[in-house]
């Protein structure tokens, strides 16, 4: 049935349209981390869907764990260095973030 | 499978996705993420993707949201920000009416164009049979390998990050 | 041939074995033979990335591949690490840099050196995943490790420059990873895999796959996910900020080989194996690689920090490999390489050289500093070397990589390419020029009279460095007649 084809790549497009415009609205660190899960739970969805449709889901299984493990150590990497410029800033706020100058 | 609860699933989904962006308590958002990898967990399973599934409902679903839930703890103080969250409301507002004009061009697109997604037929090959743990250990080993490094790589930087920057 | 099969396992082993052996060690002893490990990984991986190419060249093989770890000469179907001429001289280059940059370490450092190496270690790895892999997630997994390493050692002094320039890495790499993955996960729903070999043998008929449309769009995703990693024109924002925050033993390797490999070596494998064909890609790539290099060298001339200006330059220099890449011709595939390698050697070079006013002055800022060429003569002449390469004076080597480069765009993509890259190189020399006479030459500024000479060890780096150069510069006639010997020209 073509409509679930479509309708799952529409969800998923839809999914990283809203990461996408959450990393460029927000204005907190820790929101931007939350942007970039989003985003990477679409491309998740994307891959287990392409695996679906050509019929090797347990290459898409390998692929996927691989991914959410990365996912996950970025997620952990991201959340420390935003909390160490807590630590240094007393603040979250992204626009706080200027002391290149460019 | 069935194709109607998977839609009814993929709809709750992008609400989940558009609910962590919308919501003014950052502990909400996290909430809504793991609300999101849970159901996205269950549109997995149903697809086929058993193990995947487990891992993404363990993994992402669990861990992530302590590490999130823990960094917001650390991060919010105590006392509201009231033009924060007022700040926060008004850029996020327009974004589910934004999110519907964007759902409305991408189904006109599909509509006008002719736009078929056509499964991938695949001739039933070794490969194709293979299963789970065939593939992912015996033929991608190189992956796995770059795991371990990521995982290490992921040790080094929370000693790093935070355990030096405690004492500094 | 069997013997330098093993070889391989040094590049994927021995930096684990390090970082692990360090690890488990006792603190006192690894913090003081870190560095010394690190050497060790850096020159074996050098000399068995010559050994090999040897070996290859004797045996008349184009590429290794290899698919199981415990038995490296099982090449079954499923071949996911494969080794030819390019990823030779790519992980050469790792090997270099990270020496370069360990020597760096060893002096500006301090006490994070025991860190600094063990996590270098796992970048080194993430390059040579990269270099090796023939396949596209498994070339994403080590891009990824490549990634998290960098953030890390960005960071790793926990001043608040280094942390912002780590998060506006960590937030661009990121939106670059998902680009990819997503452009992945369409081919691999068209092609039911991602090897390379997989990949490359359903290019051609990409219009006849089940979902063209889906294709296109896997292809836009890829590329520019790419080109984000490379750091090319529209796509820079976050790489001055990179270099200039991190600390000079890290931009040491991330100006001198980390962007290259991760971003520009990658295009290069996907532009000139898997997508040949699809022509308005190719069209694309060609223009942003033009602007690139013209932005870069334009925007590199109002900067007022030293490494900024490099990062800047980097730009433009990155531009150029893309261009030869995208010839689509042989002359301009070994030019991207050759400029790959003399980018790596000069730009390091220049890195090092950043490090050393750094360490002695303690500022970056070129406005602050004024007449050090008495102060510091090894590094001032080197840097004029390096800056003569990167403009493309002969005989250094930069000369030649960069006209085989300009000749190729001539001929592949017609003369008005060819003239823009040509006049682009006046720019490199202006800004250059710029920086070298505001840092080294004319009076000596007040309060810079303490100022000596870089330690030893970063003395020992500029020069072997320049030494390569101007070898290479002098010698290249000779390789240019190799090459014809071999037929890559």
């Amino acid at each position: 049935m073509s409509v679930f084809n479509i309708a799952v790549i529409i969800a998923a497009l839809m999914l990283i349209f809203i990461g996408l415009f959450m990393l460029v609205r927000t204005n907190n660190l820790i929101r931007v981390i939350i942007a970039i899960e989003v985003v990477m739970k679409a491309i998740t969805l994307l891959l287990i869907f392409a695996g679906y449709m050509n019929g090797q889901m347990a290459l898409a299984q390998s692929f996927v764990i691989t991914m959410i493990v990365v996912e996950v150590v970025v997620a952990v990497v991201a959340a420390g260095v935003a909390l160490s410029i807590y630590r240094r800033n007393n603040d979250t706020d992204i626009r706080k973030l200027n002391k290149l100058n460019g | 499978m069935n194709e109607t609860l998977v839609l009814i699933l993929l709809v709750l989904i992008v609400g989940c996705g558009l609910g962590s962006a919308m919501f003014r308590s950052m502990l909400h958002s996290a909430v809504s993420l793991a609300l999101l990898s849970a159901t996205l967990a269950i549109v997995m399973m149903m697809m086929g993707a058993t193990w995947a599934g487990l891992f993404e409902l363990s993994v992402c679903a669990g861990l992530v949201t302590v590490i999130f839930v823990s960094a917001i703890s650390l991060t919010q103080p105590i006392r509201r920000h009231p033009e924060h969250s007022e700040d926060h409301h008004r850029r996020f507002m327009a974004l589910p009416f934004i999110l519907i004009v964007v759902g409305v061009a991408m189904i006109a697109t599909v509509l006008l164009g002719h736009f078929a997604v056509n499964p991938v037929l695949q001739p039933e090959t070794a490969e194709t049979a293979a299963t789970f743990k065939e593939v992912f250990w015996g033929s991608r080993q190189a992956d796995i390998l770059g795991q371990i490094i990521v995982i290490l790589a992921g040790a080094f930087a929370v000693v790093i990050l935070f355990k030096e920057g405690s004492e500094a | 041939m069997s013997a330098s099969m093993y070889l391989i396992y040094s590049f994927l082993g021995l930096p684990l074995i390090i970082v692990l052996a360090l690890t488990l060690a006792a603190k006192k002893p690894a913090d003081r033979l870190c560095i010394y490990a690190g050497y060790l990984a850096a020159i074996v991986q050098m000399i068995a990335a010559a050994a090999i190419f040897a070996a290859l060249l004797a045996a008349g093989v184009e590429s290794l591949t290899f698919s199981q770890f415990w038995d490296m000469s099982v090449s079954d179907s499923a071949a996911y690490l494969s080794l030819d001429a390019f990823s030779l001289v790519a992980i050469f280059c790792v090997g270099l840099v990270s020496l370069v940059s360990l020597i760096t370490a060893q002096s500006t450092m301090g006490e994070k050196k025991l860190n600094f190496t063990n996590v270098l270690m796992m970048l080194m790895l993430g390059m040579n995943g990269i270099a090796m892999a023939a396949d596209l997630f498994t070339l994403y997994v080590f891009l990824e490790v490549t990634g998290i390493t960098s953030f890390v050692l960005i960071a790793i002094f926990h001043d608040i420059r280094g942390l912002e320039g780590s998060f506006k890495y960590l937030v661009m790499s990121a939106i670059a990873s998902a680009f990819i993955l997503a452009g992945l996960a369409f081919l691999f729903m068209e092609f039911g895999g991602l090897g390379f070999d997989t990949v490359a043998a359903a290019i051609g008929a990409w219009q006849e796959a089940a979902n063209p449309t889906l294709l296109i769009v896997a292809f836009v995703l890829l590329a520019s996910g790419f080109l984000i990693k490379s750091g090319i024109a529209p796509f820079h924002g976050w790489l001055p900020d990179a270099y200039q925050s991190a600390p000079d033993a890290v931009s040491v390797v991330l100006g001198g080989i980390v962007t290259k490999m991760a971003g520009t070596y990658a295009l290069i494998r996907l532009l000139s194996e898997l997508l040949t064909d699809i022509a308005p890609l190719t069209q694309a790539c060609v223009i942003l690689a033009l602007g690139s290099i013209l932005f870069g060298a334009v925007a590199a001339v109002r900067q007022s920090d030293f490494k900024r200006i490099l990062a800047y330059s980097s730009i433009s220099q990155i531009g150029y490999i893309l261009l030869g890449a995208v010839c689509a011709s042989p002359l301009g595939y070994i030019g991207a390489i050759l400029h790959f390698f003399n980018h790596a050697t000069f730009k390091t070079t220049l890195f090092v050289n950043a490090a050393a006013v750094h360490e002695q002055t303690g500022t970056t800022d070129i406005e602050e500093l004024g007449g050090l060429q008495k102060q510091m003569p090894v590094t001032g002449v080197t840097s004029v070397i390096a800056f003569l390469s990167t403009a493309g004076i002969p005989p250094l080597a930069g000369f030649w990589s960069k006209l085989i480069i300009i000749i190729a765009a001539w001929q592949a993509l017609g003369a008005f390419a060819g003239a823009l890259a040509l006049f682009a190189s006046i720019f490199t020399a202006a800004y250059f020029l710029r920086l070298q006479s505001k840092v080294f030459f004319g009076l000596l500024r007040e309060g810079l009279e303490e100022v000596r000479e870089a330690v030893l060890g970063l003395k020992i780096a500029e020069i072997l460095l320049t030494a390569i150069t101007v070898g290479f510069g002098i010698a290249f006639p000779l390789a240019l007649r190799f090459m014809q010997a071999q037929g890559w020209l």
